[in-house]
């Protein structure tokens, strides 16, 4: 029998098989705080938005106190998701199936044919199963557990080592707002946004404006966060350099890129704020959805910003492959986009996993340290080890 | 807990002119722990004034967390007794008798807590308040705070420098809204609204300030007729009513003198012992069971505390002020013996 096959701290079939993302979906993604969405997606009474986190569908509505209530999505009849993914309802929530209405509180408030069909029916146990939800960093987070008590128990030991950015006053830019599929395990594709080894040498013609010698990283309980400073290059006109308005003010420059648990990544830099929110749909397939904020400030401003930097960027990036080593016009190795670089990296490397012959070799000491992190941080949950 | 102790003044301060007045008191290394207080609690404190004895319950003003001294803040009230005394007459280094801090109505601030607390004081009501948002500037630092705070005008303005400081050294997560109701122009200050905290005020509160952290909560401060308005204004707005913290504050109690008591025939219930005793038409329930030789639970006096509370089994009475109840409670039977005049001819009131 030859041994397990490892992938340093977690064994092969964590990144291939049925059974771990059923663990994973169970003892991670249904027990933990759940990226929902940007906080202005619900901006006024009655507006809604349902997420699925893990094994859970929660949706979040607006009360007229312009607070937010979470429930779970389920009717408390026969357990019919009640409402869609977004929406707006007046006063009232009503499951399609057998018309059980609820209100904004989750209170069960009407019951088609109450009196002849449910005699005794004590409508006051049978209201909405409540859900936590908070606001952070700009974002919607939601909990199962209606006690799950403060956010910040949660992100407060990293907040410090994240971004200087003031994002309330940022705003979505809509057209960067991207969703796609990685056919790859979620693992790997948090493990490449995490490497930091690899910066110099998968992106070295996309991501040269930072300066990977000077980064700084490390994980705050299972947070993973990342700090790198401007390259000189890039830095010594950046008011001319960067592609679009400065977000950060000039003695505070820097990209700040955070992996928060789990799945939820950050991109902080001096011109934008971004999230790469990865969502397991299978052992070997993700979800990452793209949203960007940037400066408050006109088109106009944007225009100029572009016209600035422009001889700038078409000097600094190139792919990794030249065009003439291109396979065909789309080769994401001769894009110029670092995602792109990064979604072949990770698919690649997928599909190797399935060889007799794959095994890993040896781990770089710093640069590779977060992805050993990150597998213990996975261990430790689903084998019941941290919540 | 109804015991009273000792404490000297360690100063004082005149506030709005003279009308209003901040006693700080020194708390010796073995009362320490017995004066700790949560903030928005109040102190009972004992006075002999004209050979009659007087006992007053005042909100506690400071913080615990900030390292303040524990302190009162006493405003004038109009022919008012003990108020006027201590006003006049209290300075540093007097002892005062004081029992130890009570009451329901507080805010424990907690270090990872994260909440939007939006609280609304009028006048003298704002010494709880001040506590309970200086308690959480300094030991809750992700949560946030919005304070509408009604005044006559910009002179009767309590702790206005206080709250100035406290919103400069925290300006991404206070902010002191002032209302002030004097229809006459003003100079140099300029309110957020004119008016009284009213519907309308709360509305545009919370549309201009909607809860960041979604942990919100609601604390109400002021006189009589206020804490009912604002509390029925948020409920109109489905904020639920577990999220509303209120009180009257301390000492001015809104008291309905209106009822006239009548002597009565009342049968106590204490300490597993019926006792059988006759109150005139001038007594509460509190002074004819003392006065029988009693020895009944009480402190306050002032039916803000709940510590003199019984159970009226039988008979009808009449409390002049009921702070310390909830209407649920005053429904299944509870009243304050300290308030309770009778409206019946026999009464019939267990203790504990």
């Amino acid at each position: 029998m030859s041994e397990k096959k490892m992938m340093h701290v977690l064994p092969l079939e964590a990144y291939t098989s049925q059974a771990w993302f059923d663990r994973e979906q169970e003892m991670i993604f249904s027990k933990t705080w759940a990226y929902a969405g940007f906080a202005e997606d619900i901006s006024e009474p009655g507006q809604y938005i349902s997420v699925q986190a893990g094994l859970n569908n929660i949706f979040i509505v607006m009360g007229r106190d312009r607070r937010l209530r979470a429930f779970h999505n389920i009717c408390r009849h026969r357990g019919t998701q009640l409402i869609r993914a977004v929406g707006k309802a007046q006063k009232a929530l009503t499951c399609p199936y057998h018309d059980w209405t609820y209100d904004l509180e989750g209170n069960l408030i009407s019951v088609p044919e109450e009196q002849s069909e449910f005699k005794d029916l004590d409508k006051s146990c049978l209201g909405l199963k409540k859900a936590s939800v908070d606001m952070w960093r700009g974002m919607l987070f939601v909990h199962p557990n209606p006690d799950a008590g403060s956010i910040m128990e949660w992100f407060g030991e990293v907040e410090p080592h994240l971004g200087p950015h003031n994002i309330e006053e940022l705003v979505e830019y809509p057209d960067a707002r991207v969703e796609y599929e990685i056919k790859a395990n979620w693992k790997i594709v948090v493990e490449n946004y995490i490497d930091v080894y690899h910066l110099a040498h998968l992106h070295s013609g996309t991501l040269a404006m930072y300066d990977h010698a000077k980064a700084e990283y490390g994980f705050f309980g299972p947070h993973y966060a990342f700090w790198e400073p401007l390259s000189e290059d890039y830095a010594k006109d950046i008011e001319k350099n960067a592609p679009t308005p400065l977000v950060l003010p000039l003695d505070q420059l820097g990209a700040s890129v955070p992996m928060l648990f789990p799945g939820i990544g950050l991109a902080e830099s001096e011109s934008n704020w971004a999230t790469f929110i990865i969502t397991p749909l299978g052992p070997q397939l993700s979800r990452v959805e793209n949203r960007v904020r940037l400066k408050n400030a006109s088109e106009w401003e944007f225009q100029k910003q572009q016209w600035r930097s422009a001889s700038f960027w078409s000097k600094s990036i190139k792919g990794k492959y030249s065009p003439e080593a291109a396979e065909h016009d789309d080769d994401p190795m001769a894009s110029g986009d670092f995602t792109a670089e990064d979604i072949y990296a990770c698919e690649q490397q997928q599909k190797s996993l399935k060889s007799p012959y794959f095994e890993v070799g040896a781990s770089a000491q710093n640069g590779e340290s977060p992805v050993r992190q990150h597998q213990q941080v996975v261990l430790d949950f689903v084998e019941g080890r941290y919540l | 807990m109804s015991d009273f102790h000792r404490l000297k003044v360690q100063d004082t301060k005149s506030l709005i002119g003279g009308m209003a007045k901040s006693v700080m008191f020194e708390v010796s290394t073995e009362l320490t722990e017995t004066f700790l207080w949560k903030a928005g609690q109040h102190l009972t404190l004992r006075f002999e004034l004209n050979g009659e004895e007087q006992r007053r319950s005042y909100s506690i003003s400071s913080s615990p967390f900030s390292g303040d001294p524990l302190r009162i803040t006493v405003k004038r009230v109009k022919d008012g007794l003990v108020s006027n005394h201590i006003n006049d007459n209290v300075k540093a280094g007097d002892i005062i008798e004081v029992m130890p801090p009570f009451g329901g109505f507080y805010l424990e601030p907690g270090e990872t807590k994260r909440r939007t607390h939006y609280f609304f004081g009028a006048g003298s009501g704002i010494t709880p308040l001040f506590s309970m948002l200086d308690s959480v500037m300094c030991a809750e630092p992700y949560s946030v705070a919005y304070l509408a705070y009604g005044n006559k005008n910009h002179k009767s303005i309590i702790f206005k420098d206080e709250f100035d400081a406290l919103c400069d050294a925290n300006k991404d997560r206070l902010a002191v809204l002032h209302v002030i109701s004097d229809s006459s122009l003003w100079s140099g200050f300029t309110p957020w609204r004119k008016g009284i905290i009213d519907k309308a005020a709360i509305e545009a509160l919370i549309n201009e300030n909607p809860p960041y952290a979604q942990d919100a909560q609601y604390y109400i401060c002021g006189p009589g007729g206020m804490n009912t308005a604002v509390k029925t204004a948020l409920m109109s707005f489905d904020v639920p009513a577990d999220r509303i913290h209120m009180e009257s504050y301390g000492g001015m109690v809104e008291v309905d003198d209106s009822v006239k008591g009548r002597a009565a025939k009342v049968e106590i219930a204490l300490q597993g012992q019926t006792h059988l005793i006759n109150m005139a038409a001038d007594q509460t329930v509190l002074q004819a069971a003392r006065a029988a030789g009693l020895s009944p639970p009480f402190s306050c006096q002032s039916g803000v505390c709940g510590a003199c509370r019984g159970k009226l089994n039988k008979g009808t009475v009449h409390m002049r002020a009921s702070m310390a109840l909830e209407d649920k409670e005053i429904q299944q039977g509870a009243i304050l013996t300290c308030q309770s005049v009778a409206t019946s001819d026999s009464l019939s009131i267990s203790y504990g």
